[in-house]
């Protein structure tokens, strides 16, 4: 495939090992109060090829560590690592990350927006063009190559947001949020795509999410994480076989493993 | 309304307006002697395009037109970007521009006239003057549309700082900023037939000003007529431009 030959030399070099390792991180922003702790000393490892959940309450500081894993924020103390690579500035080739729909360039069309990450990076045009039909025609959005956003349902600009992820094929993909614009019909079935597409290609993924039935639905091991400042109060690995079925969510083990998640969230807050 | 079928119909609107203007100063209902019907001003307006005298006032009008704007169209700009991108002057010079907007330009004219004399310059100046705060208030709005979406994802996938002004915030802002450019254009038209018609020498201003002023109906009308087919001209073509390079906002 021609996505892969564009990023092969990047990809030697990452090297093969690329568990990503976050290391007691503890992040601060500066406000007009005084510093504010987003989250505090957070550690845990991503191992190469899993599905891993990141839940918490709003303003618990999971999009905060999104961004330092992608690198658009650096930790405060701490360090995030990528094998023994640490990160400090986004590196595109290596993580991909996953935006809400409404991160989609709506001057672009559909396949412009997918191959904006090869357009940057000065990919030649026949080589970003199939790359991102390509991309378009795994996520079933073959034939609205040429749309642009304001012209495709929710759903379909979220697949677009996806395609756009996998597009450069990095070896870890973080995904802030991506469903939560969607309806819960539109956001069963693309969960359901995107593990047919990660069972494909078997990446390390980052899924940071305020659905409970989504992450123990999607994910190998979910991150509870606790009211600001956050900390991470649990891993719990998700013990229903893959692939994933829809019948499993009846399962009392998906509703034990849910109301656990549940307690965790819940207890700290409420007398 | 189809495309083929709404051409017709606008045609069909402006006719019908200058069918009943026409029928109506006939039948006697306005009086002729100060509403000239359509018959006399129409070819009366297009003798004008032929008349070396008319042309030459014309051509003045239109001069500084279009040197006020090549001037003020990029310091409003550059004024409304820096206010809308910069936290500490977007503070303290925003309210400035909001305030001093909803006051009417004209009556500063007096000034114009003290300080500038009541030639060419001064034309451009009050044009310029009429336009500036309409440009700067666009281009802040420009500013602001640039959703931080788009940059935080441009960020992530490694875009530099040149990438993102050329691929984001350009492409972003100009539907807007062009929008701007045509309402100063519009204010900029404004003020420099408003100067023109309160004290000078030359320019289409002065000439219908003059006609009014010695009763010439059918020159008067003619006059305006220009002045409206000119100003829609350059008004439909920057909003062509507009839709063309805003169609994505849907």
């Amino acid at each position: 495939m021609a996505r892969l030959t564009v990023v092969a030399e990047e990809r030697d070099r990452a090297g093969g090992d690329a568990n990503l390792q976050v290391d007691g991180v503890t992040h601060l922003f500066e406000t007009v109060d005084g510093p504010l702790m987003a989250v505090t000393d957070v550690s845990f490892t991503v191992e190469e090829g899993t599905f891993v959940g990141l839940v918490g309450p709003s303003g618990c500081g999971k999009s905060s560590l999104l961004q330092m894993m992608a690198g658009l924020l650096n930790p405060t103390e701490g360090r995030i690592l990528i094998g023994a690579d640490e990160i400090r500035e986004p590196k595109p080739a290596e993580i991909g990350v996953v935006f809400q729909e409404s991160s989609l360039l709506p001057w672009k069309t559909a396949r412009e927006n997918v191959e904006f990450p090869l357009y940057l990076r000065g990919v030649d045009r026949a080589q970003r063009e199939k790359a991102a039909l390509e991309m378009l025609d795994l996520v079933g959005l073959g034939e609205f190559a040429e749309r642009r956003p304001h012209e495709l349902s929710g759903g379909m600009k979220q697949r677009v947001a996806i395609a756009r992820g996998f597009c450069q094929d990095p070896s870890i993909l973080l995904m802030d949020e991506p469903f939560a614009a969607l309806d819960e019909q539109t956001r069963m079935t693309l969960g359901d795509e995107l593990l047919q597409i990660w069972d494909r290609h078997k990446k390390t993924v980052v899924f940071v999410t305020h659905s409970l039935t989504e992450a123990v639905y999607l994910c190998d091991k979910v991150l509870v994480m606790s009211a600001r400042p956050g900390r991470i109060l649990k891993e719990i690995v998700i013990t229903l076989p893959r692939p994933r079925t829809y019948e499993m969510m009846a399962t009392e083990t998906f509703g034990r493993l849910r109301a656990e998640i549940w307690e965790l969230i819940r207890g700290k807050d409420r007398p | 309304m189809s495309g083929a079928g709404r051409v017709p119909a606008q045609i069909g609107i402006v006719v019908a307006i200058f069918l009943i203007w026409e029928v109506v100063v006939q039948t006697g209902v306005a009086n002729p002697r100060i509403v000239p019907p359509p018959s006399q001003v129409l070819p009366t307006a297009i003798a004008m395009l032929g008349d070396t005298q008319v042309l030459y006032h014309l051509w003045i009008t239109s001069a500084q037109v279009m040197l006020a704007f090549v001037l003020v169209a990029p310091i409003g700009v550059a004024i409304g970007l820096l206010l809308g991108e910069s936290d500490y002057f977007g503070r303290a010079f925003k309210p400035f521009f909001y305030f001093v907007a909803s006051v009417p330009k004209s009556v500063f004219l007096p000034v114009f006239i003290l300080a500038f004399g009541i030639g060419f310059t001064q034309k451009v100046a009050f044009g310029m003057f009429q336009a500036i705060f309409v440009l700067v208030i666009s281009a802040i709005a420009a500013a602001d549309s640039v959703s931080a979406d788009y940059l935080k994802m441009a960020r992530a996938y490694g875009a530099s700082r040149r990438q993102i002004y050329k691929d984001i915030y350009l492409p972003a802002m100009l539907p807007v900023i062009v929008e701007g450019l045509r309402l100063g254009m519009i204010f900029n038209i404004t003020g420099v037939l408003f100067a023109e018609m309160y004290v000078s020498r030359a320019g289409l201003g002065h000439l219908v000003s003059n006609w009014g002023m010695s009763f010439e109906m059918v020159n008067l009308f003619a006059g305006i007529l220009l002045a409206a087919v000119l100003s829609i001209a350059v008004n439909e073509t920057l909003r062509w431009y507009e839709t063309r390079v805003g169609s994505w906002r849907g």
